[in-house]
């Protein structure tokens, strides 16, 4: 934070304000000079493996490994699952983490930073030590079946983890921050003049939110849903950790391929489809997005 | 661009601070001998690096550079270090049952040549040296109970399977290894040991039909079949023996039987292609050469240690909830490693169908 406001006065000072002249700044060579590190990276660390993979699916140019994946119901129910999984994630992190974004976005400074350590000490703590902790608080001696038992909702231990809900729960609160950042952002962008003219044109507090708030975060929701739903697609730990044998997900068949039966070919399969399958899904963010903001610049 | 340019010495002295790490690192890859291990750490590790890996610095100056992993890692690791011949490992250490498989063998090298030099030891087993690796430890997977005053206490599958006479909670484990839960099954269901292998899947699963509801956890580490008997999740599970001692060591009223067990141990395995291959030779020659080695480890380990004189010399308690020869004859049930590793990957589709 420092370093870039120390920077930037800097760089204003040389150049006019126009957001288009200062991408001008740096000729084009320059420019491509400074951006082929990362595409470099990109090419070497993602573009290159993703293709060995897929190339490794279809290994001796046949299709037995898709023929197999489709043949056993199982592997397209444990998907149809994921899917399933990561969808209510994303919808429940959605609920939850929108009000809390908003806060961020309207509590003054001081305040707003103590929600904000709220939302990112979680993140920067290790996804092993949150999923560890619903272990502690979901298992059959732990708080939240004492707390139960104490107030009299029910009469022995429920079994909490170890289940499908036990997953759903702590993959929310794992994927929570990825939800609230990008709204809280565009959120925080958003003037309040806007809701004030609405105010001042009759509408309730309730209006003014569905037609003015709502709509304008909406990149950031959606731009949250599309990281909580396709980080929540691969998910591992936690699953592992908090699920039983019911909320079994692609990336634990996939691991078991990986490193228990050294299927490499098989593992990649699974890996397209899966990768496939989240492509599709992006796609269709966008398509709903590009839609949705058509429809309210109409209004 | 706000600060001022670095002077020279400034400059110079950052250089140092990054060339230095480097040049110590190679310094220990070409100038000392070393030999890379990799095992799944922890209290396993410790044990290991007193007993085995300091004493064989000593004697040879050769040092041991341990990597941690888990199994499942090691061997994902392995096979991508072959596959790309960047091998920076010279051993690791895998189970019984994957030592005998083709993608191990594919992976390391074949050590018949090396085991003849034990060829005619009287203290170790016929399969304390194999192919796959030298021995490390063997071990039990096997039925574990809390015990309660002067109740009668589970002693066979069958017995677990017996919810009215043995009430409570049941736990298997569920590591994407199957076999071990489906032979309990089947033992339980009346199959005797030596017509066990080949595994009978279908009925072996009709068997854990009638036991599902009973099972509170299926457990994915050690850890958590430990964590299980400490909170009465259940009182009657399959777990590994040494999580079982470690239980009792901590004081709770934990007891097992040998009628219901599987014999499953550790080998020590060479990486085709390892750059210190002859340090890793005398590390593992160093093992089965040292029967006070492998006392030691195994007195903190609880298990139970290749050579026979490496037995004799471990403490009265340890020994008294090791296996006895007699028990192993008559109870313990051997798994037919050629079977399972070939019928790995069907194995392991069925048990996710049923699972799920």
């Amino acid at each position: 934070m420092s370093g870039l406001s120390e920077v930037s006065p800097a760089v204003s000072a040389r150049q006019p304000r126009s957001t288009v002249a200062s991408a001008r700044f740096y000729s084009r060579s320059v420019s491509i000079g400074l951006a082929t590190p990362l595409i470099a990276a990109l090419l070497i660390g993602f573009v290159y493996p993703v293709t060995r993979l897929v190339a490794l699916s279809f290994e001796g140019g046949s299709l037995d490994n898709y023929r197999r994946l489709v043949a056993e119901p199982l592997y397209l129910d444990v998907l149809a699952s994921t899917v399933k999984v990561a969808f209510i994630v994303t919808i429940a992190s959605l609920f939850l983490g929108f009000p809390v974004a908003y806060l961020m976005a309207r509590l003054r400074h001081g305040v707003a930073m103590v929600v904000a350590a709220c939302v990112f000490i979680p993140l920067w703590t290790s996804v092993l030590v949150r999923s560890y902790a619903w272990v502690v608080l979901l298992q059959r001696n732990g708080i939240v079946n004492a707390l139960l038992a104490d107030v009299g909702i029910t009469d022995g231990p429920l079994k909490l983890i170890y289940t499908q809900g036990a997953v759903i729960v702590a993959m929310t609160h794992v994927l929570m921050p990825f939800m609230i950042l990008p709204i809280y952002s565009t959120l925080r962008t958003l003037p309040p003049d806007y809701v004030r003219a609405a105010r001042n044109l009759g509408a309730g507090a309730f209006r003014a939110f569905i037609s003015i708030t709502l709509p304008l975060s909406l990149p950031g929701v959606f731009a949250g849903s599309v990281l909580c739903f396709v980080l929540a697609l691969g998910f591992y730990i936690t699953p592992a950790l908090v699920g039983g044998p019911g909320s079994m997900l692609m990336a634990t068949l996939i691991g078991q391929q990986t490193t228990v039966l050294l299927d490499w070919p098989f593992a990649a399969a699974l890996s397209t489809v899966l990768l496939a399958v989240t492509l599709i899904f992006v796609f269709l963010f966008r398509k709903t997005l590009s839609l949705s903001k058509g429809l309210h610049s109409v209004h | 661009m706000i600060s001022m340019p670095l002077s020279w010495n400034k400059m110079h002295k950052l250089m140092l601070a990054g060339i230095l790490p480097l040049l110590s690192w190679s310094s220990a890859s070409f100038a000392s001998e070393q030999v890379v291990i990799a095992s799944t750490g922890g209290a396993y590790d410790r044990a290991l690096k007193a007993a085995w890996f300091d004493p064989f610095t000593k004697a040879t100056g050769i040092k041991v550079v341990t990597v941690v992993a888990t199994n499942a890692e090691m061997r994902a690791k392995v096979a991508a270090m072959v596959k790309t011949g960047n091998v920076t490992w010279d051993l690791y250490l895998d189970g019984e049952i994957q030592a005998a498989s083709t993608a191990h063998k594919a992976v390391t090298e074949d050590l018949t040549g090396f085991c003849k030099q034990f060829a005619g030891r009287r203290d170790l087993g016929a399969n304390a040296c194999a192919a796959g690796g030298a021995l490390l430890q063997s071990t039990a997977t096997l039925l574990a109970y809390r015990t309660g005053d002067g109740e009668p206490t589970p002693q066979t599958w069958a017995d677990m399977w017996d919810s009215k006479t043995f009430p409570g909670e049941r736990a298997f484990p569920n590591f994407d290894d199957p076999w071990r839960v489906m032979a309990a099954a089947l033992l339980a269901d009346g199959v005797s040991r030596e017509e066990l292998f080949p595994l009978d899947v279908e009925r072996a699963l009709e068997k854990l039909d009638e036991l599902r509801p009973s099972v509170s956890v299926w457990w994915k580490t050690g850890d958590q079949s430990v964590q299980g008997f400490r909170n009465g999740d259940y009182s009657v599970g399959q777990i590994w023996l040494t999580r079982a001692k470690a239980m009792q060591n901590e004081g709770l009223p934990i007891g097992w039987s040998y009628k219901a067990s599987f014999l499953v141990g550790d080998r020590i395995a060479l990486v085709k292609g390892a750059q210190n291959r002859d340090n890793a030779l005398k590390l593992m020659a160093f093992w089965l050469n040292s029967p006070e080695a492998q006392a030691q480890a195994c007195e903190v380990l609880s298990c139970t240690p290749p050579s026979t004189e490496a037995i004799a010399l471990m403490s009265e308690d340890v020994r008294k909830t090791m296996p006895h020869a007699d028990e192993v004859r008559d109870y313990m049930v051997v798994p037919d490693a050629e079977w399972i590793n070939a019928n790995a990957a069907q194995l392991l589709q069925r048990w996710n169908e049923w699972l799920r």
